[in-house]
């Protein structure tokens, strides 16, 4: 089985601020790690692997630094990375990057199989795994939950929705987001991180994919920003009941109560 | 009991696994590992300590081949693993002739794994700490290891004598307490309560601010402090245990240990 896991670096969570002028991410001199939801989409293309054999490729896009989140990838596991880079596909949004991410994937051939997070913590759109199999002209299972049956030619899959789950039967080549509930994910070992840092990442930029230079970069994206803000901030506060454990729940209902008749 | 519990017991910290320079970070590491076992010290090596992602000190002793002699060697080992790991970890113990563990609770992350009790075989509990840990090694690696835990003298003193004794129930072999200050009224009551080998913990670094959260309260930047004066009351103050160092510096104090003279 050839597979192939997208993983995106982000910056730290708790670091994320928005251009005023551009409305984009500004993410020089922030920390970076890999999007947490694509360490369960790696681990998850590590275990297929590991019971198939086969080849698990690491797949990103974007500046040379992500270099680092393919070799946390590779020691972890997964065989090779490709990093798509290049100036003309910088300010991609969802829609070009999906492109972009697509025709690296054709370009990587016989692919029987791509894993992505449900989303970036980042953007928090969830659109770029659906976008690819768009792309590709691939059936897409999202959301997954839970791998119950993995065969070479398909897949039986729990995947969850607003009411619920459901079983997926899904024949390859597919494309998958998966959800935290998958897996969970493994520390890459010393031996791993050593491995890492000597193999060779493969760099594409925009000639090698053969891109169509109008669905690329900023030019290539429908998406406006027209405007961004900060939520209006939660109106919480404290109580503190005091009494006894019964009065104080009495008092408790009697302020749920109010607050629902609100 | 087997143990020389009375040498110094020096903590050496594993690279974290985001370091850039990795290979420098591990060739220090293993140069201040040899440097506690030549001066015949124990070397302590810590599991992801204070939740940062770090390389196993099982791992780094196969990877460079480091020697383990007898008691000079000590892994921490803590809840945040899977099972598989856990399990080799343990199995990588065996095999490198490490015998002596801390077993902890440990802190977390959200990149890390925590044991369930399932894993273990348990059931009727809600969560794996120290204690079940502790259960786990002794029945599946029975006779293997020698386990020590930890002892907290700033958590709720009734709780964490509790916690003690069924650590001790669970087969604890000796008990190393959170950093102390010249001495704690709460670990003389736990030395003289029970019947195992007890090493005070003394903090090694100047910033003596940073064991406010572990102590509970505020601890001025500017608040003054001699180590190595703290290290030599805790000698004096616990002449029959031993002495577990943590945050070294290796530059200014290691040699200063054998002057000291406790090894």
């Amino acid at each position: 089985m050839k597979i192939v896991v997208c993983v995106k670096q982000v910056p730290g969570t708790t670091e994320v601020s928005i251009d005023p002028e551009t409305k984009r991410l500004i993410r020089e001199g922030v920390s970076i790690e890999m999007n947490p939801f694509d360490t369960y989409a790696l681990e998850q293309g590590i275990l297929l692997k590991e019971k198939h054999g086969g080849e698990l490729i690491v797949l990103s896009m974007g500046p040379k630094r992500a270099e680092l989140t393919l070799r946390e990838s590779i020691a972890c596991g997964a065989d090779r990375g490709v990093l798509l880079n290049g100036r003309p596909l910088g300010g991609s949004d969802t829609y070009a990057t999906s492109y972009i991410l697509s025709q690296g994937i054709k370009k990587i051939k016989d692919v029987d199989l791509v894993i992505c997070g449900k989303q970036a913590v980042d953007g928090d759109t969830a659109q770029v795994g659906p976008g690819i199999a768009a792309h590709l002209g691939w059936p897409q299972v999202t959301y997954v939950s839970k791998f119950v049956e993995s065969g070479e030619t398909e897949l039986k899959l729990e995947r969850m929705h607003e009411s619920g789950s459901d079983l997926s039967v899904v024949k390859l080549p597919a494309v998958l987001t998966v959800l935290k509930d998958v897996n969970i994910p493994r520390i890459p070992t010393l031996k791993g991180r050593l491995h890492s840092r000597k193999v060779d990442i493969t760099i594409w930029d925009e000639k090698d994919l053969e891109t169509d230079p109008e669905k690329i970069g900023l030019g290539g994206s429908p998406t406006r920003v027209v405007s961004t803000r900060k939520p209006d901030a939660r109106d919480k506060h404290t109580i503190v009941l005091k009494g006894s454990a019964s009065d104080s729940a009495r008092e408790l209902m009697k302020i749920l109560k109010s607050r629902l008749e609100l | 009991m087997s143990g020389n519990y009375n040498m110094f017991h020096v903590e050496v910290l594993p690279p974290k696994q985001d370091a850039e320079d990795l290979e420098v970070r591990l060739d220090r590491f293993a140069a201040r590992y040899k440097r506690v076992l030549d001066a015949g010290y124990c070397a302590c090596i810590t599991d992801n300590a204070m939740g940062n992602m770090s390389f196993q000190g099982s791992e780094i002793i196969e990877e460079y081949d480091l020697p383990v002699d007898g008691d000079n060697v000590m892994i921490h080992l803590n809840t945040f693993h899977s099972k598989k790991v856990l399990d080799d970890i343990l199995k990588s113990c065996i095999d490198r002739g490490i015998e002596y563990l801390l077993v902890i609770s440990g802190d977390g992350n959200v990149r890390f794994p925590k044991l369930k009790p399932s894993d273990l075989g348990l059931q009727g509990v809600s969560s794996v700490t120290a204690v079940e840990l502790l259960q786990y090694i002794n029945r599946e690696y029975s006779g293997v290891f020698h386990n020590g835990v930890a002892f907290n003298p700033y958590e709720p003193e009734e709780e964490e004598h509790e916690k003690m004794m069924k650590k001790i129930d669970a087969g604890a072999e000796f008990v190393i307490t959170q950093p102390i200050i010249d001495e704690n009224t709460i670990v003389d009551k736990l030395i003289a309560e029970i019947d195992l080998p007890v090493m005070v913990e003394a903090w090694m670094s100047k910033k003596l601010h940073l064991l406010s959260d572990c102590v509970g309260y505020d601890i001025p930047e500017d608040t003054e402090y001699d180590p190595i004066e703290s290290l030599k009351k805790l000698q004096s103050n616990y002449p029959s245990g031993g002495v577990y160092l943590a945050m070294m510096n290796y530059k200014r104090q290691f040699n200063l240990l054998s002057e000291i003279g406790r090894a």
